[in-house]
């Protein structure tokens, strides 16, 4: 069933080039396949310091946070020297990012979910309020319409999921650019370059330079 | 024909008389009495469970009370399922009442979603809504309609009212008279045996040559184990509102006549039960 745009094939293609990127820079990206279907999905574990929102980039007082963050601000320090002094309680939160297909909109959708080290989850409150202020007004004019809590359709355990309904809409300004300049680009590393920052997740830069490269391959 | 549309009042009142008992180990001030309801099968078991649970909060004290959460035979409910089908998947073959077990601590952090509110099931029922017209319509039909009959269709399930409801939801069951049916059919497959909740996949109501698939062109596809082979003994019930039925029964029927609220088709298969 293969007839329209964006179908599950072209979606794993989509991630095998993604994740080759990812192995050779060591991003933590893996592909895993349903046990019993061809079907399947992308997964990433991270480490993040809560200390107020989700994107707290250490070495960087949250009042000149912004919202690009930079690539040595995703490394977490060795040791607790490296972190600045602080006097606001900080933990660490163990996330995992799953990337897969929906059919029914036929676009890619982002599952995730946290937890503190010692296994407490974290609640649908916490999640919307670790979202990146940048991005709160958005969240809070209808947050049961942007990130919620639902059945992983794989694993069927619960997951926090960005809702797929609207990527079409900023999907198609993407593309629509880059067919006018006569470049492909790589649908996977686009939305997730877009939806990832919101809930703590971001690509560094290389990501977009090796999608060049696989296109430029092609040619 | 209006047979058709008695088929769509059986299904929207169709109910399943359950006993909730309070478990064994909650703290309790005095005894807790098991509380009886005939459940919606086209609800949500935390939209219609309000009464149990100020029946069993009276007997219990107010900081032994977190979130409610019920299980039936050691498995948590799904509350984000509808009730008709957490019952025909766990406990069709068992003899009435179900008997649903109530929690009010230990909530299975792993294996159910919270429901924080009603806002939460709202959500979630008109996300399963919108996914429904995704497949169906691209969309176009449930985006084209205002803010105020997306509350109505709502509103119409959470106080049981079918002509509310399907007065907005009549205009999600039309399809373009150049077309058969819908673009595709929104249905899920739910069996007890995999770790994978529920088969969905992309499937039409019409063939190429314009002949209307029916629900065993569907199972053959997506879930032959269901299928009984030729000359072999039926193994499996393939059930949906507590009935199974034909395999001839055209898709696009079933989509229109026999979807949930929600507009999806949730299909159980189940062991034949052995009498």
């Amino acid at each position: 069933m293969e007839d329209e745009f964006f179908g599950e094939e072209t979606f794993q293609q989509y991630c095998a080039k993604f994740i080759k990127h990812s192995q050779q820079i060591g991003d933590g990206w893996k592909w895993r396949t349903a046990k019993d279907c061809s079907d399947g999905y992308m997964y990433k574990t991270q480490f993040q310091i809560k200390t107020g929102t989700m994107a707290s980039h250490l070495g960087t007082p949250a009042s000149a946070q912004t919202c690009l963050p930079t690539e040595e601000a995703l490394e977490l320090p060795l040791d607790d020297s490296e972190v600045p002094g602080s006097t606001a309680a900080s933990e660490v939160i163990k996330y995992e990012y799953h990337v897969l297909y929906s059919c029914s909109y036929q676009v890619p959708v982002l599952y995730f979910r946290a937890s503190f080290l010692d296994g407490r989850p974290l609640s649908l409150k916490d999640i919307w309020e670790g979202v990146h202020e940048c991005y709160k007004t958005r969240l809070l004019q209808g947050p049961w319409d942007t990130i919620t809590q639902q059945e992983h359709p794989i694993l069927g355990q619960p997951f926090f999921v960005l809702h797929p309904c609207k990527t079409n809409e900023f999907m198609a300004a993407v593309l629509k650019d880059s067919q006018k300049i006569n470049r492909n680009v790589n649908y996977v590393t686009s939305w997730l370059s877009i939806v990832g920052p919101v809930v703590g997740l971001n690509l560094p830069l290389s990501y977009a330079k090796a999608a060049m490269q696989d296109e430029q391959l092609v040619d | 024909m209006s047979d058709d549309k008695d088929v769509l009042r059986d299904v929207w009142f169709g109910r399943i008389p359950t006993c909730f008992t309070l478990y064994q180990d909650e703290i309790t001030e005095r005894e807790a009495e098991p509380y009886y309801l005939l459940l919606p099968r086209v609800s949500y078991l935390t939209l219609v469970t309000d009464k149990v649970k100020k029946h069993f909060q009276k007997v219990m004290r107010q900081e032994d009370v977190s979130e409610i959460w019920f299980e039936y035979e050691g498995t948590p409910l799904k509350w984000h399922y509808p009730i008709g089908l957490l019952f025909d998947l766990l406990a069709s073959s068992s003899t009435l009442p179900w008997n649903i077990t109530v929690h009010f601590k230990s909530f299975p952090e792993k294996d159910l979603l919270h429901c924080p509110s009603k806002d939460a099931i709202e959500a979630h029922f008109m996300s399963c809504m919108k996914e429904a017209d995704a497949l169906k319509h691209k969309s176009q039909v449930i985006n084209e309609m205002q803010k105020k009959d997306h509350k109505q269709l709502w509103m119409g399930l959470q106080n049981d009212r079918f002509d509310q409801f399907w007065a907005i939801n009549r205009k999600l069951m039309e399809y373009p008279p150049e077309e058969n049916g819908f673009r595709y059919i929104p249905f899920r497959i739910y069996q007890t045996t995999t770790e994978r909740p529920f088969i969905q996949k992309l499937f039409r109501p019409v063939a190429a040559d314009g002949q209307l698939h029916t629900l065993g062109d569907l199972l053959r596809e997506v879930c032959p184990s269901a299928i009984t082979p030729e000359d072999g003994e039926k193994k499996n019930q393939v059930m949906i509102h507590g009935i199974e039925p034909m395999l001839e029964t055209p898709l696009q029927w079933l989509s229109e006549h026999l979807s949930y609220p929600d507009n999806f088709l949730h299909i159980s298969v189940v062991p034949q039960p052995t009498d």
